[in-house]
């Protein structure tokens, strides 16, 4: 499995992970390691196997559609970097480039 | 005074001869004396205790046949467990200084119950590790051998335990965090069936694969404990409504008639000698008890390792998009809020969460996802059927928990040599069946642990078969320096 370091970049973008170049650097040689062993997942017969999202059997689970005492502001806000009191501050998305 | 199980302390504190209060005294001096040397606590909740201890002396005055085995009993909790405005970290920087706005149910199950809470226990960054070297916050020392680790990625929830300091500690197993490290540090540690323990508070790594569980010094108490955080909780809707069995009830019913299956894959190359030799000893512990012993097949096994790595990863990806730097934990302020997101996480993260992150986004990318995350998805019914074709054989597996003793610091920096410590838990996880570490022995004074699994909602099976071995033998009285030292 070779994996570039433009996949690496990539991966790391969608990730929204800052990485320095040897970060980068090394964890492309980790990655292609675990990439490597995994590969044989590809030899296993699953054609008749359906997909397991999850063990439980459970379907559906709704609560009553009865209103409860909200967490409250004082409490959301407790751990937050920045807030005006009342609201999560954070720098302006508008204008600020994103991504591909 | 050793250290005393639960059950001996509750009935100690109702003929009168502790209170609360000294036994939360012993803890916390015996915590200051061993900190240095374990690292086990990220943090000691010290008021919460005396306030909790002085609430469960009123409880145990005022209701003394009614009041909880576990009121006034002090312990420890792994630092993934939200605690109303008590320090929070899941061992990591990106959390220092988090202070949860609630508290996790099976927590609030224990204070309700009159539990003391002593402190939160240091572990692998978000619990992923197998070693607790992951840490941002230092590695812990294994009781028994402080140059080595405890397991992880509950490694000081299994420390504390084992040096003595509390009776019990929950954890967290999302691949065997639990019953990996109480096999290395000579205790119980007990993962139940996906959806039996509420996961609402518990800081999620991998949400279809992570369930809490404690950690004890006999089946007995780790009984005790399941059941009094297991059962319903509408706040989680991956909770089972199905009545929890009383494990206690079918405690003492012995092994005589049982089939236990041997997996023959469990016991290969990667196992050490001495590893082998102690879990075989317990079979046939087992099989002079009555115990029918057979060989039986898991042929996914080598593969299993392989679909955690992806779906783990996957799931943890997801579940730590979270930390942003916008509502909780820390932030790197940049110009761009791009950057701002991509400094928060590159300063915020350790490797190992880094490594986990990129794998599972890599594997859930575009392009790739069919032939990873799809395919892991589809292996992982293979295995659950594997396990449902064994248990229409036999009434549950019998195992080693880990592939080796506790191993010394540092000697694993290679990712995959690390995560192989899981191969023979990781796939009670995959299937969401229950699975119990129980001590079975010392390679060279170091502990060896035998797993019990059983099949979904029979926990009540694995610990029978856990508490017949166990009172058959002494592993589990015997004690690391640490709490010998106690005495």
């Amino acid at each position: 499995m070779t994996l570039s370091r433009a996949e690496v970049d990539h991966v790391a973008t969608l990730a929204r992970l800052g990485l320095s170049d040897a970060e980068k650097d090394r964890l492309l040689g980790e990655l292609e390691a675990i990439l490597d062993h995994i590969e044989r997942l590809q030899r296993v017969d699953t054609s008749t196997l359906a997909e397991t999202a999850q063990v439980g059997d459970l379907v559906n689970v709704l609560r009553a559609d009865v209103p409860e005492a909200p967490i409250g502001a004082a409490a959301a806000l407790r751990n937050a970097p920045a807030t005006d009191g009342s609201y999560f501050v954070v720098g302006a998305i508008q204008g600020t480039e994103l991504d591909a | 005074m050793t250290p005393r199980t639960i059950t001996e302390l509750a009935a100690a504190l109702r003929d009168g001869s502790t209170t609360p209060r000294t036994l939360l005294d012993a803890a916390l001096a015996h915590v200051d004396r061993t900190e240095q040397d374990l690292n086990a606590y990220l943090a000691v909740t010290r008021e919460l205790g005396y306030m909790q201890a002085d609430a469960a002396s009123h409880m145990l005055e005022e209701h003394p046949d009614t009041a909880s085995p576990l009121c006034g009993i002090p312990m420890a909790l792994k630092d993934v467990l939200c605690v109303d405005g008590i320090d929070t970290t899941a061992g990591s920087k990106i959390l220092r200084g988090f202070k949860p706005p609630y508290t996790s149910t099976a927590v609030q199950r224990l204070f309700d119950a009159g539990a003391v809470c002593v402190g939160k226990t240091n572990c692998d960054e978000f619990a992923m590790g197998s070693s607790t070297e992951n840490s941002a916050y230092g590695p812990v020392g294994n009781p028994w051998d402080i140059e080595r680790v405890p397991g992880g990625s509950s490694g000081g929830s299994a420390a504390t335990v084992a040096a003595g300091s509390v009776p019990y500690s929950l954890g967290s197993d999302t691949g065997g965090s639990i019953r990996q490290p109480a096999a290395l540090t000579g205790v119980v540690g007990f993962k139940p069936t996906y959806g039996r323990i509420s996961r609402y508070g518990l800081i999620a790594f991998a949400s279809s694969l992570d369930q809490i569980g404690p950690f004890t010094r006999t089946v007995e108490d780790c009984a005790l404990v399941y059941t009094t955080i297991a059962g319903h909780d509408p706040r989680d809707s991956t909770s089972d409504p199905r009545a929890v069995d009383d494990p206690l009830a079918s405690l003492h019913a012995g092994v005589a008639g049982m089939r236990l299956g041997i997996p023959r894959e469990y016991l290969g190359e990667g196992t050490e000698p001495g590893v082998r030799d102690a879990v075989q000893a317990a079979f046939r512990v087992l099989e002079a008890q009555g115990a029918t012993l057979q060989e039986v097949s898991l042929p996914s096994t080598d593969v299993a390792l392989s679909v955690y790595y992806i779906i783990a990863p996957a799931e943890c990806s997801s579940n730590l998009a979270r930390y942003d730097g916008v509502r909780f934990g820390s932030r790197v302020e940049r110009p761009s809020l791009t950057d701002t997101y991509l400094q928060t996480r590159g300063v915020g993260f350790g490797n190992e969460v880094k490594r986990r992150v990129m794998l599972g986004t890599y594997a859930l990318s575009s392009g790739y996802y069919d032939a990873y995350y799809r395919q892991a998805q589809k292996v992982r019914t293979l295995v659950s059927q594997e396990f449902e074709a064994v248990f229409k054989e036999v009434d549950a597996i019998v195992c080693p928990t880990s592939p080796s003793v506790a191993f010394p610091m540092g000697s694993r920096d290679d990712p995959l040599s690390m995560y192989m410590c899981d191969v023979v838990t990781l796939p009670a996880n995959l299937a969401g069946i229950p699975g119990i570490s129980v001590p079975c022995g010392f390679v060279d004074g170091l502990p060896v642990g035998l797993q019990v699994i059983a099949p979904r909602f029979e926990d009540a099976r694995v610990m029978r078969v856990a508490h017949a071995y166990e009172q058959a033998t002494d592993f589990h009285a015997q004690l690391s320096p640490y709490a010998s030292a106690a005495a």
